[in-house]
């Protein structure tokens, strides 16, 4: 009877190992995880549903869930399964170390295989762990010992692991189920460490006045977790962040628009489904294309803001501002999730190089946007304070001259801005019809001549 | 009787673990560039600073020419001997005639703890060598285990901690990981309807380069003009170089949002910890130092930082100056930037600075001043002014071309010595503006300021300036006047918010001149 319990026992070894090539071809890790889905949102929060198929047999059972993600928050957790009701659920998060199999195995009896140092050859014994402090204490048979106190070599071997010891934090639940069989079961939970941004490409064609823009989803998984061949939908916008995901300061956005796309919605979101399913690897960075529009108007435009009186002995860069719209009539045609557009431009050769990038918010369609890539090389803004002349006790008039250059060969136009009027500023006299865009502000559009240089000046009337 | 009940169960047990064994696409490596391009930004902080040599702070933009050959149907694209500080968010893939499914940037790194944590749960042979006989004997094992805080395989005989026995052992893979590679590797999935080869095009910012302009201005015996070299200098910080490569440079301030670190792949290096292993002797402290596999010797011989200089003009005195070499051609206008095309092939050497030419101008006019902002004297003592050479950047001052933001080192020779009369930042000019280089203060012309007593203090200061010039040449001041002077002068150039005050202090003499600023308005 002996001889064939021990046979059982490695026929079933064996059936362990038979197991394991299967799971490892080609690099691919042993996965627990059924038919996922990933819902990703752009603060980094994203929800999990994993569809498993449970064998269950009726009444109490206690089911692990390997392969969750590391982050997972264990109070947003839900199981369901039709005739499964919950009982606990346990996150386990103690791993599986060798200080931890044998304090664990305090109490019970392990193997110890010594070597003769001289010969090789091995003795096996059997002994009880009384203590794992600091060192770890045994008896074998009547005597007690310390383990390799005289330093030769002995191997501890351990019959079984302790239970709630995981490789990786596992996920347990206790269910009640109302018959035995196979349950498919949906588990769902939030984590965090796998976020989402857009990365849009934007090739300029100044002479055609047009865009090219490919826009690229980035998916970033830090989540300590492989998610294989995950139906991913991916949310633009931040459940957290209020105000309908458009948290971000720093934008491009002139005017929001009033247009809505084709793309699907939750709420006040847009959503993106990746067309087919992905491999969302531990520690990877995935890109996925959703946006590619050919040959949207766009135009370039400069642009300098000069604050309340701001003067500067060398002339002073304006902004180089690409502005284009995501209307349907005249533009991509699309609304753009919060990300970083980076604009290209071909070189003399007709090779594309880099001219500058920055980030947009959640931009609705229809939205006028000036994207600052950077400063112009040859066009440039002098402010200069002409006079200053004191009017009254509480009146000063002052004088300002803006010296706009191009060093261009073509005439170009130039935002020119004044800042901090606040309200009681009066324009007594400007050389260039100025729009007072707000009480704080007047605008001038500039046009300079190729080669050129234009004063312009304005007088202001100030009181406080 | 019982065993059919007990592989039964087993084999539900094991079925979750056996069912998802997907198929993974084929994998095709692309570690050969046909070509590669790389154009260099200046770190877009850093004003006229010299380039940190560790890390350099700008970025480049590469364009890489690869030809893969590809399976009918989906297959992953691996480009190998990328940029270490690929930014993998702006990578675009050219050239694949049925498109990219998608791009991933893997983290996980073939390390002795990756390769823990990729044969997790799997099979991998224990090798144990007798230390008396020499004898080896391997057995199967599977890692049940690790790799943080230890590694525990399970073999036939049971459960045992990796390096806690004292015995040599060591654990053999079957192979390397698809997905382990030696560096953060870029790769893309790609479809392809029929196997065929292509070159495909790679573009990406990389993080880790930069590059300055320096000047060498040489003024002529005459002190009247200067001969302006300039230099490019470009750094690589990266471990990967790039070969016979097109260099370009592009000057002037574009916008680069932050770019967030990447993530990084769990398992750091491999401690194999044991559990307390004190013993009656020597306690508390045993003496087993853990064995660890072989980390560290992978980073350790990473190429010695070394500057490589292709060109370099020699502050060589008593000989002739080397003629310049010859002028590269002006830069394309790329947008509101300057694109400068290096007009030959170079190597881009990792952990390298390398110089090309960027401009050469002979006989370029310069006007000498001495300049000074004018401020309220802190003590009574006279104050030297700073040399200033001026050269104007159009045609008709021998000029008239971008020039980039950059530090000048202006010689002269005297007695047939060339020596360094000062250095000077300058920004970016563009054609047509005035350039000043700033060299420092000069003893030899100074200022003095004195405030007189004013019959109306209330409205009225009175200062006095005094210049002297201990030169025996006439010396040409420009001085900013930053308040309103009473009464305001005709024909004075404003700048900014000054007036600018130009005066000619004859050889050897002084010159004092009274101003009285009107403190309020009338």
């Amino acid at each position: 009877m002996r001889n064939i319990a021990s046979i059982c026992g490695s026929v079933a070894l064996i059936a362990a190992f038979g197991a394991m090539p299967a799971a490892a071809q080609e690099g691919a890790q042993p996965n627990a995880q059924g038919d996922v889905a990933v819902t990703i949102y752009n603060n980094g929060q994203s929800l999990v549903q994993d569809e498993r198929q449970l064998a269950v047999k009726a009444g109490r059972n206690r089911i692990e869930f390997p392969d969750v993600s590391a982050r997972i928050r264990p109070e947003t957790v839900t199981l369901s399964g039709t005739g499964l009701s919950i009982v606990e659920q346990n996150f386990d998060f103690d791993l599986l170390t060798p200080d931890k199999l044998m304090d664990k195995a305090v109490g019970q009896t392990i193997t110890l295989v010594r070597t003769n140092p001289a010969t090789g050859a091995e003795r096996t014994e059997r002994a009880k762990v009384l203590a794992a402090n600091g060192g770890i204490v045994l008896q074998i048979g009547d005597r007690i010992e310390v383990l390799r106190d005289d330093g030769l070599p002995v191997r501890a071997v351990f019959d079984r692991l302790p239970p709630n010891l995981r490789a990786r934090p596992t996920l347990s639940v206790t269910v009640d189920a109302a018959q035995s069989g196979t349950v498919p079961a949906r588990l769902s939970y939030l984590t965090p460490n796998l976020g989402w941004t857009a990365d849009y490409v934007a090739l300029f064609d100044a002479a055609k006045g047009a865009i090219d823009m490919q826009g690229w989803v980035t998916l970033t998984n830090n989540s300590g977790t492989t998610f294989a061949d995950a139906r991913t939908l991916l949310v633009a916008g931040d459940p957290n962040g209020g105000g309908g995901g458009f948290g971000r300061l720093d934008g491009a956005m002139d005017s929001a628009g009033t247009e809505s796309g084709d793309r699907e919605r939750l709420g006040d979101y847009y959503l993106y489904p990746l067309p087919r399913r992905t491999t969302i690897a531990n520690a990877q960075q995935k890109q996925v294309s959703f946006l590619d529009v050919k040959g949207a108007p766009a135009t370039s435009t400069y642009e300098y803001v000069n604050r309340w009186l701001g003067s500067s002995t060398e002339p002073v860069s304006a902004a180089s501002v690409l502005r284009f719209t995501t209307s349907r009539a005249g533009g991509l045609g699309d609304q753009l999730p919060a990300g970083t557009i980076r604009v290209y431009m071909r070189d003399a050769r007709g090779d594309p190089q880099f001219i500058g990038e920055n980030e947009i918010g959640h931009t609705p369609m229809g939205s006028a946007m000036s994207l600052r890539t950077g400063d112009a090389f040859d066009v440039k803004v002098q402010p200069t304070v002409v006079s200053r002349t004191r009017k009254g006790s509480s009146r000063w008039v002052t004088k300002m001259r803006y010296t706009v250059s191009n060093a261009k060969p073509e005439p170009v136009t130039v935002s020119r801005a004044q800042d901090g009027l606040w309200g009681d500023v009066r324009i007594e006299d400007e050389s260039l019809k100025g729009e007072r865009v707000s009480a704080d502000r007047v605008e001038w559009q500039v046009p300079v001549p190729a080669n050129g240089k234009v004063d312009v000046t304005a007088t202001f009337d100030t009181r406080y | 009787m019982r065993a059919i009940p007990l592989l039964l169960g087993m084999a539900a047990l094991l079925a979750p673990l056996a069912a998802p064994a997907r198929e993974a696409p084929p994998v095709v490596v692309s570690s050969r560039l046909d070509d590669v391009a790389v154009t260099v930004y200046r770190a877009p902080s850093r004003g006229s600073g010299g380039i940190d040599a560790k890390w350099p702070r700008g970025f480049a933009f590469i364009t890489e020419t690869r030809t893969v050959t590809l399976p009918a149907g989906v297959s992953a694209l691996r480009f190998e001997g990328v940029a270490e500080g690929l930014l993998p968010e702006t990578a675009v893939v050219g050239g694949l005639p049925d498109g990219v499914v998608e791009k991933n940037r893997d983290a996980r790194l073939l390390s002795p703890a990756g390769l823990v944590d990729a044969y997790l749960k799997r099979r991998v042979t224990l090798r144990r060598t007798d230390r008396a006989t020499g004898k080896v004997r391997e057995q199967e094992a599977v890692i049940q285990a690790g790799p943080t805080g230890g590694v525990i395989v399970e073999t036939e005989s049971g459960f045992e901690a990796l390096g806690c026995s004292g015995l040599p052992e060591r654990m053999l893979y079957p192979r390397v990981p698809d997905d382990l590679s030696a560096k953060p590797t870029l790769s893309v999935l790609v479809e392809s309807a029929a196997a065929r080869t292509v070159t495909v095009q790679l573009l990406y910012l990389a993080e880790g380069f930069d590059w300055a302009a320096n000047y060498v201005a040489d003024r002529a015996a005459d002190g009247r003009t200067i001969g302006l070299t300039g230099w490019v200098t470009v750094a690589n910080g990266g471990v990967t170089s790039f070969a016979d490569a097109q260099l370009n440079v592009i000057a002037g301030r574009l916008n680069k949002v932050y770019s967030p670190p990447l993530p990084r792949a769990t398992p750091g290096p491999l401690h194999l910890r044991c559990w307390p292993m004190d013993t009656t002797s020597t306690h508390p402290r045993w003496g087993l130092a853990p064995v660890e596999q072989g980390y560290g010797g992978m980073m350790a011989d990473a190429a010695a930082e070394n500057i490589v200089v292709t060109a370099q003009r020699m502050a060589a005195p008593m000989a002739p100056a080397p003629p310049p070499p010859p002028a590269p051609p002006p830069p394309e206008d790329l947008g509101d930037l300057k694109f400068y095309r290096i007009p030959f092939r170079v190597d881009v050497a990792a952990k390298g600075q390398k110089q090309v030419a960027l401009l050469a101008k002979d006989a370029v006019p310069v006007e000498q001043l001495y300049a000074a902002t004018l401020t309220y004297p802190g003590n009574m003592r006279p104050r030297p002014l700073i040399l200033r050479l001026r050269a104007q950047n159009d045609e008709s001052g021998g000029l008239g071309i971008a020039l980039p933001a950059g530090m000048a080192s202006v010689f002269e020779t005297v007695a047939g010595q060339r020596l360094l009369v000062g250095e000077a930042k300058i920004g970016d000019k563009a054609k047509g503006e005035r350039v000043d280089y700033d060299i420092g203060t000069r003893p030899a012309v100074q200022y003095g300021v004195r405030i007189l007593p004013d019959p109306d203090a209330g409205d009225y200061r009175r200062w006095e300036v005094t210049l002297t010039n201990a030169r025996p040449f006439d010396a040409a001041v420009e001085m900013l006047i930053p308040f309103a002077i009473d009464p305001a002068p005709q024909d004075w150039e404003r700048r900014g918010d000054a007036w600018v005050w130009r005066v000619t202090v004859p050889a050897n003499g002084r010159i004092v001149q009274a101003f009285r600023e009107r403190l309020k308005g009338d």
